[in-house]
């Protein structure tokens, strides 16, 4: 990978979440079971889509406090049709998520992103960009919520699996904290290798 | 043995800890201690404030019109947030360039926020709880708890960050595990 920032950075290198280590309370309290992961991936999707490409038309010259607020603003307006939605789509999951869904409206690709990332870049590229950055956080909880409700209750999307071995403390909050940790772990392991397979191979082709 | 208890009250009711909110915000601030108190001071003022705000915005919210919370929230939070700035400015122009930097860090983040609906969820289960005094002691409770969980935090700091870790796990993953781990000890505890 080159040192060039790519528009697909925010799925693999710079993951908003494992990387950033940003909108993880979700991942780690609803990341639990696949359903409730869906019902968080078309809120964060949606609402952070819409809310960063209204929000691209703030005037930049207004003093940055005013600039968060008026995002804040312009996110929560968003959420309200999104739960109006999400409340047709995925009924009995709202409930189940609580203040984690609300939380969404303000989450820190949002409320920081934007100012230190998004709106320094072209509209077309932080378009495509913004597309890849929230792509990385749906395959972190969909994969974070197979897995654990595959260790933790032996189901995946509440259909029962051939699971041997059940550790039922992956589905808890703590669990969530040392799952995310490994495979926090995990990815940088991997980021590391693909990085120096790259650099390797750009040797060689410089040589 | 009321320090002990009130101290065990609050790790179960902390929100860092059972609720993971605002990790990613102790884990920035965690590099630096004078970073990490000044961040946890702020938030508190945020977290009391903001809890005595939400307080009267439950009383404005029409009943069946919960989905308008998070935008009146953030109306409420986004105004205190340009007035301490705006204060920070008048009473000190000289730290002010220092100071701003853990407003803008504390203002929108899940510890804030999270704190004003959960108390909000609270209150709808206990109505007892719903007084003025209920909310701003709930989010100074909140606000503590965050101050308790950087402690934590703080004080395996260096390991966590150590050469002795193995280089992938070394900062973020490690502070997770660690999280998790004293996460597991608190669920234990209550």
């Amino acid at each position: 990978m080159s040192k060039k920032n790519s528009v697909f950075d925010g799925l693999f290198g710079d993951n908003t979440v494992l990387s950033s280590l940003m909108v993880i309370s979700p991942v780690i309290m609803c990341g639990d079971k696949v359903k409730n992961a869906l019902a968080l991936i078309y809120a964060f999707s949606a609402i952070t889509f819409i809310s960063v490409l209204i929000g691209s038309f703030v005037p930049k010259k207004l003093p940055y406090a005013v600039k968060i607020t008026i995002y804040a603003f312009i996110s929560s307006l968003v959420y309200i049709p999104v739960k109006l939605m999400a409340q047709q789509f995925f009924p009995t999951v709202i409930n189940r998520t609580g203040i984690y869904f609300m939380l969404l409206a303000v989450n820190s690709l949002i409320m920081v992103q934007t100012e230190t990332k998004f709106y320094r870049m072209k509209k077309s590229r932080m378009f495509f960009s913004l597309i890849f950055y929230i792509l990385g956080f749906d395959v972190v909880m969909l994969i974070t919520s197979v897995l654990r409700e595959l260790i933790a209750y032996g189901t995946v999307y509440e259909k029962v699996v051939d699971a041997d071995i059940l550790i039922s403390g992956i589905g808890m909050p703590f669990g969530g904290f040392v799952f995310l940790g490994l495979f926090c772990g995990l990815y940088r392991k991997i980021r590391f290798i693909v990085r120096q397979r790259n650099g390797g191979k750009k040797n060689v082709s410089g040589n | 043995m009321f320090l002990v208890t009130e101290l065990i009250l609050l790790l179960t009711s902390n929100l860092i800890l059972t609720q993971a909110l605002g990790t990613s915000t102790l884990f920035i601030a965690a590099g630096n201690r004078k970073n990490l108190f000044w961040t946890s001071v702020t938030i508190t003022i945020f977290t009391t404030a903001g809890s005595a705000a939400a307080y009267f915005i439950n009383d404005i919210i029409p009943l069946g019109a919960e989905n308008l919370m998070p935008l009146f929230y953030a109306m409420a939070v986004g105004t205190l947030y340009i007035v301490l700035l705006t204060i920070l400015y008048f009473v000190s122009r000289k730290n002010f360039k220092t100071a701003r930097k853990y407003v803008h860090l504390s203002a929108f983040n899940c510890a804030v926020m999270g704190t004003l609906f959960t108390i909000t969820e609270k209150v709808a289960e206990n109505h007892q709880l719903n007084t003025m005094s209920g909310f701003i002691l709930a989010g100074l409770e909140a606000g503590l708890g965050f101050i308790l969980a950087s402690l934590i935090l703080t004080s395996a700091y260096r390991r966590l960050t150590s050469a002795d870790v193995p280089a992938s796990f070394r900062g973020f993953p490690a502070m997770l595990l660690y999280l998790g781990i004293i996460s597991m000890a608190v669920y234990a505890l209550s």
